[in-house]
């Protein structure tokens, strides 16, 4: 699996699109999927976001998002269970029931979750995060230092993962064991380790800010970003189809 | 040219002043190594250089750095970056860009440089670097030293009239750090450049600079032409340069009378030293 939000390069549909249409189309079908319970609709949303995914390579790593969204939404929807007591009695409970209706909620909630998470999860992947900042400068006239500030957000987070890697592994190097005592010992000696890499982040986000600064980031305007992102076809038609299926999903 | 009288800097949080009576002299197009020991103000030097002290970390800051006519307190650090290109010693911090091509768009990009002009920068910057393959690579897919030629050729695809770097090969091999500092001599000869170059790796600096600085407690030792400097290899030593080993081999003929030419400072300048006295 690519390191958080490392681009996969490839050549496909998805790979080509303006990163502003991908972006946009992404959110409105997620939106999409929150604005609908409909099974059959949130099956076929889900269905989409596998194509997609197929269509640019990228099953393995969505599999991976999958696994992860599973098991937050499985918390999710034993909690909704156990408190939304819906449809025919099934297992009476002490403050109500479990019915039919609770798990079809709890099914709508797990099948909800996979298919709004697979569209952006792909967007992110498959879009240079160079060319989603200025692409949202170009086309969406965000302010660059926002968009900057987003995209080194995201430069960091490896950066930083790295370091904590560091700070870790001179730890065990000197006999402190986070392979032992489980999760809960693990976070117990993470946590004093959060000084050194607060200190060091900010001491790279000044360097940053500095090496940003003494390459001209102030004199930035909209016009100065030298790719263009125009609206294709294909763009269009994705807009278009994703807005036409939260239409529908509101409609039904 | 650049040119600084009397700089005395103390950053905030510090008692001591970490640049102290600092004067020098750069002309137009000279190669310029900075060494000395830990914390003998190196890294400073260049943050005078470039505009990062006074403009980014505060300061008592007495005296005046001029760099190509500008006075570094006078204009703000955008103005200066027109003209001095930096390249920092925290390389992973300096990237902007997830792609090579990017990192090196991105001062162009931000300079306003005209878009017709724009891919052949690019191309050349890369080319100067050798590092043309590299284009549409992952900067996070990159080694150290690939990483560090990045950015060198980030900073001179914007044609900067004096480039500071604060050590550009301290995560490369020997090899590459021949490299590095043969492509940067290119560079500065055809462009008429003015390099200022902080290192630990003296013998290399001694092989390409004009002049090669050398710096004590916040204040410099030595400033003169890499021969003349060499000469003091016993004291450099004390001071906590070490010379190359044929500079100390030569300083001694030297020393004993039996050599009475410059030191040297390299293998090939030591060779015809020895071939002179053997003769």
């Amino acid at each position: 699996m690519n390191k958080f939000l490392e681009y996969v390069p490839g050549d496909s549909l998805l790979h080509r699109m303006n990163p502003t249409a991908k972006l946009l189309a992404a959110m409105v079908f997620a939106i999409m999927c929150f604005c609908t319970s409909n099974l059959v609709i949130l099956v076929a949303a889900l269905v989409i976001g596998l194509v997609l995914a197929r269509s640019c390579g990228m099953m393995r790593q969505t599999a991976g998002l999958m696994k992860a969204v599973a098991v937050f939404s499985i918390i999710l929807a034993i909690l909704l269970v156990f408190t939304t007591p819906a449809g025919a009695v099934l297992v009476p409970l002490p403050w109500g029931y479990i019915g039919t209706g609770s798990l079809i909620a709890a099914v709508t909630m797990i099948i909800r979750l996979e298919a709004a998470a697979i569209p952006l999860f792909l967007v992110f992947y498959v879009t240079k995060m160079t060319d989603m900042a200025n692409a949202a400068v170009k086309n969406l006239h965000v302010p660059y230092k926002y968009a900057f500030t987003f995209m080194s957000t995201v430069h960091f987070i490896p950066v930083f993962m790295n370091d904590m890697k560091a700070i870790m592994e001179a730890q065990t190097s000197r006999g402190v064991r986070f392979d032992e005592g489980g999760l809960a010992n693990k976070v117990r000696l993470m946590v004093p380790l959060c000084v050194p890499l607060l200190v060091s982040s900010v001491r790279k986000t000044n360097s940053a800010a500095i090496a940003a600064e003494v390459r001209g980031f102030n004199l930035r305007t909209r016009a100065c970003g030298y790719k263009e992102y125009p609206f294709a076809g294909a763009d269009i038609a994705t807009l278009v189809a994703s807005v036409a299926l939260l239409v529908v999903a509101i409609a039904l | 040219m650049i040119k600084i009288e009397n700089l005395t800097f103390r950053y905030r949080e510090s008692e001591e002043p970490a640049l102290h009576d600092i004067n020098l002299t750069i002309p137009d197009g000279t190669f310029v190594g900075v060494t000395g020991a830990a914390g003998s103000g190196k890294s400073t030097l260049t943050y005078a250089l470039n505009g990062i002290i006074p403009h980014c970390y505060p300061g008592d800051f007495y005296g005046s750095v001029t760099v190509e006519g500008k006075d570094t307190c006078e204009v703000n650090l955008t103005d200066l970056s027109c003209v001095v290109g930096s390249v920092c010693q925290d390389i992973d911090s300096q990237m902007v860009a997830s792609i090579v091509e990017d990192e090196v768009l991105y001062g162009l990009e931000n300079f306003g440089v005209p878009h017709d002009e724009i891919p052949a920068r690019v191309d050349q910057a890369l080319a100067d670097m050798g590092i043309a393959d590299l284009r549409d690579r992952m900067i996070a897919s990159l080694s150290g030293g690939q990483k560090q030629k990045v950015a060198i050729a980030a900073i001179l695809a914007m044609n900067p009239k004096v480039l500071v770097l604060d050590e550009p090969t301290a995560e490369l091999d020997p090899a590459s750090s021949l490299s590095v500092f043969r492509l940067l001599e290119r560079y500065a000869r055809q462009h008429g450049t003015t390099v200022v170059v902080v290192e630990q790796k003296i013998a290399l600096m001694a092989q390409f600079a004009d002049m090669l600085v050398i710096m004590e407690h916040g204040g410099i030792r030595y400033a003169a032409a890499p021969a003349e400097v060499l000469a003091h290899s016993d004291d450099l030593l004390r001071i906590g340069v070490n010379c190359p080993r044929v500079t100390t081999l030569v300083n001694r003929l030297r020393a004993d009378g039996v050599y009475a030419g410059p030191a040297c400072r390299n293998v090939e300048e030591a060779r015809d030293a020895v071939l002179e006295v053997l003769a």
